[in-house]
């Protein structure tokens, strides 16, 4: 584990190479280049976001669709493309690993901030955008909505690790990830709230930091106009674990790399 | 200091596993040159990536006590999707030295003129050689790793790249990986053998090329 903590100004600076070089790689630098960090999620957010609103109520429970939507919709799209990018996320960066100084959390690092970065622009920019046109109001409770959204992509952050340290080890992690991440949309919490659950199963649910996450988070877009359950000090705790295991998986990643 | 103890490395194809390196040790010591022969296969290149720190060894232990070098080969060290200008930006970053002394060196020995401020997958092989051996030789290290990469490019390249690295850096260590019996002959002191994984070292250059052309 040591290694993880090395000097941190020579990390700080690693990381900050990782990532200039993966926008440039990613984005190019003709054309819009840098744009598309923001854009490229908004191109997602935007259309699919306004079709759900016009096939569904305005109101469903008694509970307005658009806030809804909107702060459910962009951790979807934080916790897949986190977890995406992390798919043998060791054995391509290889080459990286010959200086010394790089390790493979640090690339894991770069590639996590690169799509936090990009998502949370897009959570910005698309509020800026709805709230202009009188879809969306300021969230109630603004502290407990940020501790929501923290927990979300601490959890992107916590799955992508295992992902892609199981990733390295067998092909089943890949084979895997594509219907798990899509499946997500329906179990993580997304479309429902835990008041609407049946007591039983609402217990179940609330094991997922996902599910954890998203309640905090309606509390704070919605305040008290419904009841939540989010427990920060579990979802702490769990994601903890959960980065554990995924700090393990990925020490031992390095174990099964072949290099070219 | 490298020193390399009981150095085993296995991969696991296909449910077999498959031993690359077989307990091989020895030791480089500061500004030694020790030359790496052997036929396709014999493990060369899986030991220069386990030197070179970026496959661990199955078992055995690799001491550093100084810095050694990304293999100096045609694909090391770069990223083709960037442009020659973003890979020394990249290397100057990581490696706290200035872009633009990166630059001038690099502009001075590579030759490659306004191609730098094209992504390097469209270099010609050539040219990658002499990019990769020019951005490698403008960090200092202590000991070079190099695969097979001076069998590249044209003779001024070939002159250019003797004098910096046998002439200028002649107090450096050097693993070299080659099939050229002159260029070993002529710079390196020591040979490791390769053979199926296993290493024999030679303290006579002369008597391991000897050995290697008689397998």
């Amino acid at each position: 584990m040591h290694k993880f903590w090395r000097d941190f100004a020579t990390q700080r600076r690693v990381v900050g190479a990782l990532l200039i070089r993966e926008i440039y790689t990613r984005f190019g630098r003709q054309g819009l280049g840098f744009g598309w960090i923001v854009l490229e999620p908004l191109i997602f957010a935007i259309p699919v976001l306004l079709v759900w609103s016009v096939v569904r109520n305005p109101y469903e429970h008694g509970i307005a669709l658009m806030p809804f939507l909107w702060s459910g919709y962009l951790p979807i799209l934080l916790f897949r493309h986190v977890g995406s990018r992390m798919l043998l996320f060791v054995r391509v960066n290889a080459g990286l690993l010959y200086h010394r100084q790089v390790t493979i959390f640090d690339i894991f690092l770069a590639r996590c901030l690169l799509e936090v970065i990009s998502n949370l622009t897009a959570v910005v920019a698309s509020f800026a955008l709805f709230y202009g046109v009188g879809l969306l109001d300021l969230p109630r409770d603004l502290p407990m909505f940020y501790l929501g959204y923290f927990y979300m992509i601490w959890w992107a952050a916590a799955v992508g690790l295992i992902v892609g340290g199981l990733s390295e080890r067998t092909e089943w992690a890949e084979k895997f990830w594509q219907p798990y991440s899509y499946l997500y949309m329906f179990f993580s919490g997304f479309l429902v709230l835990a008041v609407w659950l049946p007591d039983q199963l609402r217990g179940w649910a609330l094991f997922q930091p996902s599910f954890q996450a998203y309640e905090m988070i309606r509390a704070g877009m919605l305040g008290n106009a419904v009841k939540t359950y989010g427990d920060p000090a579990y979802t702490g705790w769990a994601l903890s674990v959960l980065t554990f295991i995924g700090l393990l998986l990925m020490r031992d990643s390095r174990k099964y790399l072949v290099a070219e | 200091m490298i020193s390399a103890i009981d150095v085993v490395k296995e991969y696991r194809t296909e449910g077999r596993v498959r031993r690359a390196v077989n307990g091989v040790s020895f030791n480089v010591a500061r500004g030694e040159k020790l030359a790496l022969i052997g036929r396709n296969g014999a493990g060369k290149s899986t030991l220069i990536r386990l030197l070179g720190g970026v496959e661990l060894p199955t078992s055995g232990t690799i001491e550093q006590t100084m810095s050694v070098s990304w293999p100096l080969a045609l694909q090391g060290g770069f990223q083709g999707s960037l442009t020659g200008n973003d890979n020394m930006r990249f290397i100057a970053r990581i490696y706290n030295k200035s872009f633009d002394d990166i630059k001038a060196y690099v502009e001075d020995f590579a030759e490659l003129g306004r191609y730098l401020s094209e992504p390097v997958r469209v270099y010609s092989i050539g040219m990658r050689a002499r990019f990769a051996f020019a951005l490698s030789l403008a960090i200092d290290f202590d000991c070079y790793l190099i695969d097979e990469v001076i069998a590249a490019g044209d003779q001024r390249f070939h002159r250019r790249s003797h004098e910096e690295l046998f002439e200028k850096r002649a107090d450096r260590s050097l693993i070299l990986a080659s099939h050229m019996g002159e260029i070993i002959k002529s710079y390196c002191s020591r040979a490791l053998l390769m053979h199926h994984g296993r290493g024999s070292l030679f303290n006579d250059v002369d008597l391991a090329l000897q050995a290697y052309n008689d397998l």
